[in-house]
């Protein structure tokens, strides 16, 4: 186990600019994606600053092209790291060998050894270490046992189903008995299915394995559920890091919100109002107080005069309402989705779409249904309101 | 359906026709190979092999024993051998390289190898054979460096197309996993590549093997002469051919390469990096 510091790191891809290919092609990495372009190049990561605890399993979760498979791969040493320092239990390691800083990594493709069997991949790292061969077979059969692939050693990778080889991979990295575990995305090219059944098992794994594990996906649902802490990063920087709680619940800010949570935030554009000790909301056609928590927050940290914000709510925290409540919002129901357990209602509301979950059990109760084009009423907490500023879309509210 | 079946049929039986072209002039030498010398004449040439014709076995034993036989094939042999390693070799590597590191030098590189391709040898066979000379490349030994320089272009051309395909994770996993780049080729690029490798060894083995021209200039023939220029030496003064032997021989050195060719294609099979990364 170790413990990982990453300080001010940063990665920049020297600049292109001016050098073209033999036909004359520009490369297309600079039009594609956000990142900034500065005189040196184009700067994938920056200020990425993050302490790894002993044994902590941190997620960096994104946007494709947020520069988190960048940061995993500095890590790893495969990439070379533009300034800033990492360090792995207080030793710096910007510029040590990947084979010396004692990590191993799983990739999205499993990138195993065609030649090889099963067991040779596995195997393959501690030879190169020169480990003596009774103890090698003894920690590629361990290995192999705590995955469940033992019947599969003498075979070779052709031979496996996606989630085998995903095993083997995995297999790989753990005889090596390393301080460290990143994984780039290890799930992403599994089916759906397999992808819920393997996330399981490497919850369970990693109570079996001791180590540090940096783990990245695309995908919230991994974040949420096997890390202790998540990163979230856009185009090169980090927006928040905090608990799958923290960031679900205390979202820094508009893109965090809309990113983490499945269906994503609703947002709408209101005005904030100051009126005596109250904070309220206007929309062209409705006035919410707000709860007074927030207000009290409000007035510590909201500075008057920017009054336009985008307000947020969850759609689990919308329910259906009656008519005569004198909360309630009335829309238009456009499209319904029955997911199983739950209803996904899309609402048009003063020409902004909203989502609302219903639980198929209060829809039955209700004993309505949501044919397209019908007028429902839903209301919501005042407590479940999140408020971002308009303009930099940072979170008003947040302790 | 109906169109593709008789499409089928048309093109099997243009190929057919075609092979046997090809195919034609090789069974000609075998049955000149074990006729009488007197019946291969301008008029019996193509006569097959019957009682009233027939030599047995003599052209190859008076082939077998004509001076030099056994020395021009185990230089043939060595020259074929030390070529066709030291071309798969390093084209290999440099292949690798040249993909992996892809920087200006190594695109230009990569350019200049498969330009000289399309250099044809006729070109520059009189400076190159002034210049073997002066720099003591003109024995059987040697002159697999000037093969080695021939055969790159192809055979970089070839391994670096297949390079390109091979998922760059690979590599990287066998970086973290402690091998250095020498390593990283060995246990983990050079087994990937291997239909490559035969490929590749079975084209410049053909080309080593059958070349005529090229040891005809370098080599110093009153000294080396390989296989293609000891069949020119069947033919006698006052322009008298030894016919009979010549195709006993000429049959005898066709038969290392046919085995050569069988012996490989079993290993030539697509999709050996199958398994090891998605797809």
């Amino acid at each position: 186990m170790a413990q990982i510091v990453l300080k001010n790191i940063k990665k920049v891809y020297p600049n292109e600019r001016g050098r073209r290919g033999l036909f004359g092609r520009r490369r297309e990495e600079e039009r594609k994606s956000n990142l900034e372009v500065t005189s040196e190049g184009v700067v994938a990561v920056q200020d990425f600053d993050l302490t790894v605890g002993d044994g902590e399993f941190v997620v960096l979760v994104g946007p494709s092209g947020c520069g988190k498979s960048t940061t995993l791969r500095m890590i790893a040493g495969l990439e070379d790291i533009s300034s800033g320092d990492l360090l792995i239990d207080g030793r710096r390691v910007n510029d040590v060998a990947p084979k010396d800083r004692d990590i191993a990594m799983v990739f999205q493709s499993y990138a195993l050894y065609p030649n090889m069997t099963v067991y040779e991949n596995m195997a393959f790292t501690l030879k190169l270490k020169k480990v003596d061969p009774a103890e090698i077979d003894r920690k590629v059969r361990d290995a192999a046992e705590t995955l469940g692939i033992t019947p599969y050693l003498d075979r070779k990778p052709k031979a496996l189903s996606g989630g085998q080889r995903q095993r083997v991979a995995i297999g790989r990295a753990i005889v090596r008995d390393p301080k460290v575990f990143l994984m780039d995305e290890p799930l992403s090219n599994l089916d759906a299915k397999l992808r819920n059944q393997m996330r399981a098992e490497l919850i369970k794994l990693r109570h079996k394995v001791s180590g540090t594990f940096i783990y990245v996906t695309h995908d919230q649902t991994e974040a949420m559920t096997l890390g202790d802490r998540i990163v979230i990063m856009k185009d090169g920087y980090v927006q928040q890091i905090g608990t799958p709680q923290e960031v679900f619940n205390h979202p820094a800010n508009l893109f965090v919100a809309g990113f983490i949570g499945m269906p994503q935030m609703n947002f709408f554009d209101a005005h904030l109002v100051h009126v005596g000790n109250e904070y309220h909301l206007e929309t062209s056609d409705h006035d919410i107080a707000l709860a007074p928590q927030t207000c009290n927050r409000l007035s510590e940290s909201w500075v008057d005069g920017t009054s336009k914000v985008v307000a947020g709510v969850r759609p689990e925290q919308i329910s259906l309402a009656r008519e005569d409540d004198p909360d309630a919002i009335s829309g238009t129901v456009e499209v319904s989705e029955l997911m199983g357990s739950t209803v996904h209602v899309h609402v048009t509301v003063e020409g902004s779409e909203l989502v609302l979950v219903i639980p198929t059990v209060d829809f039955e109760r209700e004993g309505g249904s949501f044919a397209d084009g019908e007028r429902i009423s839903f209301k919501f907490d005042q407590n479940a309101i999140h408020l971002f500023d308009k303009e930099s879309g940072k979170n008003l509210v947040r302790s | 359906m109906q169109r593709e079946r008789t499409i089928n049929r048309v093109l099997s039986a243009f190929f057919t026709v075609l092979s046997l072209a090809w195919v034609y002039p090789m069974f000609m030498i075998l049955m000149n190979s074990l006729k009488d010398e007197s019946s291969i004449g301008t008029s019996t040439a193509f006569e097959l092999v019957g009682p009233q014709n027939a030599a047995g076995l003599a052209n190859y034993v008076s082939a077998l024993s004509k001076q030099g036989f056994a020395s021009a094939f185990a230089y043939s042999l060595v020259i074929t051998v030390t070529s066709v390693a030291l071309i798969l070799v390093c084209c290999s590597m440099c292949a690798w390289y040249v993909v992996r590191v892809n920087s200006r030098l190594c695109k230009g590189l990569y350019y200049l190898f498969v330009f000289s391709m399309v250099v044809p040898f006729q070109m520059l066979m009189f400076t190159l054979s002034n210049v073997a000379d002066s720099m003591g490349l003109n024995t059987p030994f040697n002159i697999c460096f000037i093969y080695l320089g021939f055969g790159a272009g192809l055979a970089v051309f070839m391994f670096a197309g297949f390079v390109k395909t091979i998922p760059l994770e690979i590599e990287e996993a066998a970086t973290i996993d402690g091998c250095n780049p020498v390593q990283t080729f060995f246990h983990v690029v050079l087994p990937i590549m291997k239909p490559t490798y035969i490929s590749v060894g079975i084209l410049e083995t053909m080309w080593v093997w059958n070349d005529y021209l090229l040891p005809y200039l370098v080599l110093d023939s009153t000294k080396y002469k390989t296989i293609p220029i000891l069949i020119q030496y069947f033919r006698g003064g006052y322009g008298h051919v030894e016919l009979g032997p010549m195709m006993a021989c000429i049959m005898m050195v066709i038969v290392p390469i046919v085995v050569v060719y069988l012996v490989c294609q079993r290993y030539i099979i697509s999709g050996v990096v199958s398994g090891a990364v998605k797809g």
